[in-house]
């Protein structure tokens, strides 16, 4: 199949401005975005901007992870007084120190808003927090710029619905091997969810959904885990060696997008429980046997014979669960790979080495 | 917990230990005093009392097991609930720090990186798993805990490290959630904090046992607010010029209130040390004998580089009068107020140094400049610590500017010494030593 038309960043940015919308560069993982889209500002993720590290660096050692780093570079950049709000979900230490870094010293032109995530267990306590932390939230943004009109949650709920179904739908296809989609191409589809607005980004997956139903090419399948797909040789090295993406375990992605939809309740609980029903992720403080079972769970439906791990250089939260997740995977019959990457730079000759060799182990 | 066990714990508190105690000083007394270095005034008495308490500490927790029921617990987390329950306590961060200081960082460490754990993990970490997956300890043996206590209040790794010790010992991990303070502290955190203790005290009781006592937990807590209090009292005596203790010292003497908070044996350990330092600032007796500048050290100490960095400093007349680190563990203790017990428990955990913002570190730092009368500050950047280190370079720039003091950052390690490397670190303190002298 071909790639879809997908509207760039730039492109869309520029179109939603134009119609009188907001933007709000938002730091990874986990927000509640619907609440953004019902005050009617566009979450733009920042994960991993492709700039060259020219600012960060005077403010960040160099023990601090890539994403971090660029994502703070962007800010530096500009980003920072050209957008209307930044938002800093928690995730993990790295950012919370990020967040207070720009909200305190570095302080650009946009205002920063902080949304605390709970940590598993998730208790009766941390269901309460969470609904708390939300409608602190919806406080903030209506404070920043104005209520939200009469429906809009509901309607952000609507398309959080779809996108879910669109998701599961997009995962399942693939876990199947009946989406005639390479890794590159997924990824490239799903990503720009981290940036379309909903109205433009349900059409666009309900079209590539409907196009891409074939046969997936043939080759070793495998699960992808760590935080994002890519860098993006690291993806065609995929496609190239024949080595099939069947599942992911990745932040960015599966452990966001595969959450149970908003169930049809009070709009501000009903969200509340998208949060709670997320896949287990290290980030969140799963327990490594939810997190083993549920990547055994990931290889088993989509026929994967091995995982590789694409883990961000400095990476606290991933690289703590690595050993354990390996030992275990290893007992129930899957091997892994280990790839390091920092977002910004390409995974290089060796990778597809160490990638070409594995798919032969597999083999 | 079996009858036996416990009889054998009581003996070795009433008479093994002791019986060890006076042969270890007897045998030092047989060695050769150290040749004393003329810039130091005279050492601090309460050292040995110090190195029993501690000595006494790890020596019994090997008895614990079966006696008592043990915890491993980390160092911010709020420790009284345990007590209240009768837990023996280790604290691995403190282990992990003897083991930095015995220079037993890489060796540990790099039990774990063969075990697949990456080198950019923090080093207590590493030396934790190092131990637990080779045994090698300068503590003799370390009991194996029937309970994991973890709060993030100092940092997420520690939500990961001990998931992956309940993980591979098959133990039960409570975790108390503590919100990061972006801007203020909400009355939502603070029911939320609340929400969880109750929750977990049951777990609690569990492990060890027995019923949790509300009254037993208020007297735990008032032993804790003591010790914190007595020490922040030990650390405002260095405001006296010359100061009657370095902050070398302060790291060490820092161990009781991290360790042992909460038991009456912290709280007298202060009060023999806050005696002490009153009477040496009284006697204008200072931990160096020349000290001409003060300064001031911002995160964890370099426990490999204690003694060389306290040497180097001091022969310069160069006294270090206070430290964010040290502070820590006082600082947020007159939140601790038992008509609210829970609700202040959790204010006093929550608002730590490491879950607060870094305006409040900067504020903090400048009245500490002020109120010690600091002339220079020493930015350890840990790569162990991302929590301590992400913003420190920002945070040396605007104290510089702000107070007009010169700043240095040493790029180093918690415990691991591969990531240091001396000469870099030296060069960057004579270009520092020159800025001081001429100011
Ligand atoms: S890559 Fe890891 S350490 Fe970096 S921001 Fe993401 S979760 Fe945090
Ligand atoms: S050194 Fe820092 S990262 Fe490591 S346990 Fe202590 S506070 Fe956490």
């Amino acid at each position: 199949m071909s790639m879809p038309s997908i509207p760039s960043r730039a492109e869309h940015l520029e179109a939603w401005r134009e119609s009188g919308g907001k933007v709000c560069a938002a730091f990874p993982a986990q927000y509640p975005k619907e609440l953004l889209w019902a005050h009617g500002v566009l979450p733009v993720e920042v994960w991993d901007p492709p700039l060259a590290a020219t600012r960060a660096p005077g403010h960040l050692q160099p023990y601090i992870c890539s994403v971090v780093r660029q994502g703070l570079e962007l800010l530096l950049a500009g980003a920072g007084d050209s957008v209307d709000l930044i938002l800093f979900p928690h995730t993990c230490d790295s950012l919370q120190n990020l967040a207070s870094l720009v909200g305190d010293y570095l302080k650009p032109a946009a205002p920063s808003l902080f949304f605390y995530n709970p940590k598993a267990p998730f208790k009766a306590p941390a269901r309460e927090f969470y609904l708390d932390q939300l409608h602190a939230l919806d406080r903030q943004l209506a404070g920043l710029f104005g209520p939200r009109a009469q429906g809009a949650l509901e309607q952000a709920l609507e398309w959080s619905r779809a996108l879910a179904a669109l998701h599961a739908k997009a995962y399942k296809m693939r876990a199947l091997g009946e989406l005639a989609a390479g890794a590159g191409e997924f990824y490239a589809v799903l990503r720009a969810g981290e940036y379309l607005h909903p109205t433009a980004l349900i059409p666009l997956l309900e079209g590539w959904l409907a196009q891409s139903a074939g046969s997936a090419s043939a080759g070793e399948r495998i699960v992808l885990s760590g935080v994002l797909p890519g860098p993006p040789d690291l993806l065609e090295s995929l496609d190239v060696l024949g080595l099939v993406v069947g599942n992911d375990d990745l932040l960015s992605m599966s452990r966001r997008l595969l959450t149970s939809p908003p169930g049809t309740g009070e709009p501000l609980a009903a969200l509340g429980e998208v949060f709670l029903h997320m896949p287990p992720c290290s980030t969140r403080g799963s327990s490594l046997e939810e997190r083993l079972a549920w990547i055994k769970g990931l290889a088993g439906q989509s026929k994967s014979k091995g995982v590789v791990f694409v883990e961000v250089k400095f990476c606290e939260p991933e690289l703590f669960d690595l050993p354990e997740l390996r030992r275990g995977l290893k007992e129930a019959g899957l091997p892994s790979l280990v790839l390091e990457v920092d977002v910004n730079q390409a995974a290089g000759g060796q990778a597809a080495t160490r990638l070409e060799a594995f798919r032969e182990m597999m083999a | 917990m079996s009858l036996s066990d416990k009889a054998k714990l009581q003996f070795m508190k009433d008479l093994g230990f002791p019986a060890l105690a006076s042969l270890q000083k007897a045998m030092r007394g047989k060695r050769a005093p150290r040749k004393a270095n003329p810039d130091f005034g005279p050492p601090l008495k309460c050292t040995a009392r110090l190195k029993e308490i501690m000595t006494r500490h790890y020596y019994l927790a090997r008895f614990a097991p079966g006696a008592k029921p043990v915890a491993w617990v980390t160092s911010g987390a709020p420790v009284e609930l345990l007590r209240a329950l009768d837990f023996y306590t280790i604290y691995p961060e403190n282990h992990g720090a003897l083991c930095g200081a015995q220079k037993m960082g890489p060796e540990l460490c790099q039990v774990a990186e063969d075990e697949g754990y990456s080198a950019d993990l923090c080093s207590y970490a590493r030396v934790d798993l190092g131990h637990m997956l080779s045994g090698k300890t300068p503590a003799g043996k370390l009991p194996k805990p029937d309970l994991l206590f973890c709060s993030n209040n100092i940092c997420q790794t520690v939500a990961y490290w001990y998931k992956v010790m309940a993980h591979r010992l098959g133990v039960p991990l409570v975790m108390f959630d503590t919100p990061f303070n972006y801007t203020e502290i909400s009355q939502d955190d603070i029911d939320y904090m609340v929400g969880q203790v109750k929750d977990m005290i049951p777990v609690l009781e569990k492990a060890a046992g027995k019923a949790f006592d509300m009254e037993r937990f208020i007297q735990v807590a008032e032993l804790s607010r003591a010790a914190s209090e007595l020490w922040g009292q030990c650390l405002e005596t260095m405001k006296a010029r010359p100061a009657p203790m370095t902050i070398f010292d302060a790291f060490v003497h820092l161990a009781p209130v991290v360790s042992l908070r909460g038991l009456p044996v912290a709280r007298e350990y202060y009060e023999i040390l806050l005696a002490e330092l009153l009477d040496r600032a009284r006697s204008g007796i200072g931990a160096i004998t020349n000290e001409k500048k003060r300064l001031m050290w911002d995160n964890i100490a370099i426990w490999y580089k204690v003694r060389d960095f306290s040497e180097l400093f001091a022969s310069r007349g160069m006294n270090f009068v206070a430290a964010t680190y040290t502070n820590a563990w006082a600082e947020t203790i007159q939140h601790l107020d038992m008509s609210q017990p829970l609700e202040s428990l959790a204010k006093t955990y929550s608002l730590v140094i490491l879950n607060n913002n870094l305006e409040h570190r900067l504020n903090l730092m400048a009245k500490m400049v002020s109120e010690y009368a600091v002339d220079g500050l020493v930015v350890h950047s840990a790569r162990s610590c991302k929590p301590y280190s992400l913003g420190q370079y920002d945070l040396k720039r605007l104290l510089s500017e702000r107070l007009g003091i010169p700043a240095v950052v040493i790029e180093a390690d918690i415990t691991d010494y591969r990531y240091f490397s001396e000469e870099q670190a030296l060069t960057r303190l004579e270009a520092f030593f020159e800025a001081l002298e001429a100011a």
